[in-house]
């Protein structure tokens, strides 16, 4: 049906490093031996640098699949992926591994900390398989942890903080390697909404910041902090609208400015 | 990045200490009981060897045992004058020779009895074994040659029988062979013991004081016996004699060469490392069996631990750890917990030996070189039965990782 081209044409890879995403006809089929089916369908997206774009489907849609492939965790059946100018599709394990390392940073909707490792260790993390010094670590993990507002709790464990503090430890993780992709799969699916409010305006921060923030949810409410929606269903994009970001709420502001988050 | 992995290592062990603790406790009695063995073997073995050091290996029997299982012959036992002969044939190899003779008895000082053992000697048993004289004198080759009735006693034999140590001068009667003599105490010495020497006196717990007596004595009436203590002069006329006393002898007495038995005190020895390191290495086995179990137990707990950690592990692998950086964790891990018991095990088995070693009163020996071989092994053990685990942890899929439950 699809027939692999042996050389990539020159309109698919010309200005690809100026993309930080380019997907081109990336095709993935999940084979479960009797029957193979489609995760997703000819996807052709591109994300510039500094964009903040939410991903939105219901479940089976396609995202989390998307999600998969453009964090480097899955491979495209067919298709290319170019990440940062990369054609991650000929990488092998280790080298993305190393992509995964050194281009995106993960902020999932279950935090995933280490358990029983302290918030400056987990924030470390990154930055230990990029084989940095202890020094270098520790310092930077620390600069992070102030910026996401936990500067005092450097020391506490996961369980020992709440779920919106794990998130921003995550986020501080995430920005470990100064990767120039964020990239948030349901990050406020398991807080409350002042909680989601806090994190959501701590990724609109990174944004204006100049970070590249790709966010996969299913609720309106989150999507509407980004600037770009793109809507799946059944493996295809269905749509992909420019929004108007919603603003906070003077309340809001008001709680962060007191919970000293530097936004 | 081994130092990370050191420190993550640690934690893991310290997060859960009892489990970890069982986990090791086989790599513990491992270690512990092969600590212990070698110990021991090694402490036998340098008493032994301290024995042969005051015995000399320069110390040899000679007899004759016919190998094809007849019977021995009159002709196959030494007369004196044998005895002498061997000597003048051999001048240049052997030292001393004696009739290898000793003789219990209970000695009497008037209603004192103490139970002695004496060994007889030529008069220049000196010249190959130390004997310090405390008091009086040695037996001249007068008392050897007239047969005298003159010995020389252990300063406890002399304080047990007659209160002093200087107990020179002074008699005690004595029963050898059937005939009740009064004999005369003319020096008393101090022995050299080695340290198992001691041990076993000590257990035997047997009241028996030693003396010196002229072999002549010994041999009296008929003058016969059946072998000859013979000391060469140094290690190598022992060789000498090793290829030509046996023809000689043989020769003399109408036997054939293989029958006439040189027995030295290194064949001896030889013998006793065989066996002792027979034992060792049979006990060895059984320890190598307990590490084996240690190391499978190291195993299991590592897959369960990999299992429990899956979804650490595709953190760290969506966090961009390379297949080998997880691998090196958990074979790190292994190996810590497995080295961790081996320090533990060589603390065990070197505190019984040590315990084991004061209560017997004696200086024992742990190796240096075992403790490091012990610990090296041990983690070794890690490593090896840590492969499985940590392959199984680094072929994660982190997807389907980062989804466990």
């Amino acid at each position: 049906m699809w027939k692999k081209l042996k050389k990539t044409p020159s309109y698919l890879t010309e200005n690809v490093r100026e993309d930080l995403i380019r997907l081109v006809d990336l095709v993935k089929i999940y084979d479960t031996g009797s029957i193979k089916v489609m995760g997703l369908q000819r996807i052709n997206l591109t994300i510039r640098r500094g964009e903040f774009v939410a991903i939105m489907g219901q479940s089976g849609s396609g995202k989390s699949t998307l999600m998969n492939i453009l964090g480097c965790l899955d491979r495209p059946t067919m298709g290319h992926y170019y990440l940062d100018g990369i054609d991650t599709a000929a990488l092998e394990s280790n080298e993305l591994s190393a992509v995964r390392n050194k281009k995106i940073g993960f902020v999932f909707q279950s935090f995933n900390l280490i358990s029983r490792t302290s918030a400056l260790k987990n924030v470390e993390l990154p930055m230990t398989y990029a084989h940095k010094s202890k020094r270098e670590r520790e310092k930077r993990a620390m600069e992070l942890l102030k910026r996401v507002g936990l500067g005092s709790r450097y020391e506490h464990m996961p369980n020992e903080l709440s779920g919106g503090q794990r998130q921003r430890v995550a986020i501080a993780r995430a920005l470990a390697n100064e990767p120039p992709l964020i990239l948030a799969d349901e990050p406020t699916g398991n807080l409350d909404t002042a909680s989601s409010v806090e994190i959501m305006e701590l990724f609109s921060q990174l944004h204006r910041d100049g970070a590249t923030v790709v966010v996969v949810t299913h609720e309106e409410d989150i999507a509407a902090f980004t600037e770009r929606i793109i809507r799946f269903r059944d493996g295809r994009i269905v749509s992909d609208k420019k929004n108007q970001p919603r603003n906070l709420t003077a309340q809001e502001a008001a709680k962060m400015q007191r919970e000293g988050i530097t936004c | 990045m081994l130092f990370e992995n050191m420190t993550m290592a640690f934690h893991a062990i310290r997060a859960n200490k009892m489990r970890s603790f069982l986990t090791m406790l086989g790599i513990i009695i491992g270690i512990g009981s092969v600590i212990a063995i070698v110990s021991i073997g090694d402490t036998m073995r340098t008493l032994v060897s301290d024995v042969y050091k005051t015995v000399g290996v320069t110390r040899a029997n000679l007899y004759v045992w016919p190998q094809d299982g007849s019977d021995m012959r009159t002709s196959d036992y030494f007369t004196l004058d044998e005895m002498e002969r061997i000597k003048e044939v051999f001048p240049e190899e052997i030292a001393y020779a004696d009739s290898s003779a000793y003789v219990s008895a209970d000695v009497q000082n008037g209603r004192r009895k103490v139970k002695f053992s004496f060994q007889g000697i030529d008069f220049n048993y000196p010249s190959v074994q130390t004997v310090n004289i405390l008091y009086g004198r040695n037996l001249t080759e007068a008392d050897i040659r007239g047969r005298k009735k003159n010995v020389v006693l252990e300063e406890d034999g002399a304080k047990a029988l007659f209160g002093v140590e200087n107990a020179v001068g002074k008699t005690f009667r004595m029963t050898v062979y059937g005939q009740t003599d009064e004999y005369n105490v003319v020096g008393v010495y101090r022995p050299e013991r080695s340290a198992l020497e001691k041990l076993v006196m000590g257990m035997s717990q047997s009241q028996t004081q030693y003396g010196l007596i002229p072999y002549t004595i010994l041999t009296w009436p008929n003058d016969i016996f059946y072998q000859v203590s013979i000391y060469a002069k140094d290690s190598q006329s022992m060789e000498t004699l090793k290829n030509s006393l046996p023809q000689y002898v043989a020769k003399t007495k109408q036997r054939n060469p293989e029958d006439v038995i040189l027995y030295s005190a290194s064949d001896e020895m030889s013998q006793m490392d065989a066996m002792m390191s027979g034992l060792s290495g049979a006990v060895g086995g059984i320890a190598a069996i307990s590490l084996l179990v240690g190391g499978i137990g190291i195993m299991n707990i590592m897959l369960v631990s990999v299992t429990e950690r899956t979804r650490e592990i595709g953190i760290r692998k969506a966090l961009g750890a390379r297949t080998r950086d997880v691998m090196i964790q958990f074979l790190t891990e292994s190996a810590i917990l497995s080295a961790f018991g081996g320090i533990l095990g060589v603390a065990m088995g070197s505190g019984i030996v040590f315990l084991g070693g004061s209560l017997a009163g004696l200086s024992v020996v742990v190796r240096p070189s075992v403790v490091v071989l012990a610990v090296g092994f041990s983690a070794m053990v890690g490593l090896f039965f840590g492969i499985y685990p940590a392959s199984k942890a680094a072929k994660a899929d982190p997807i389907e990782a980062l989804r466990y439950e």
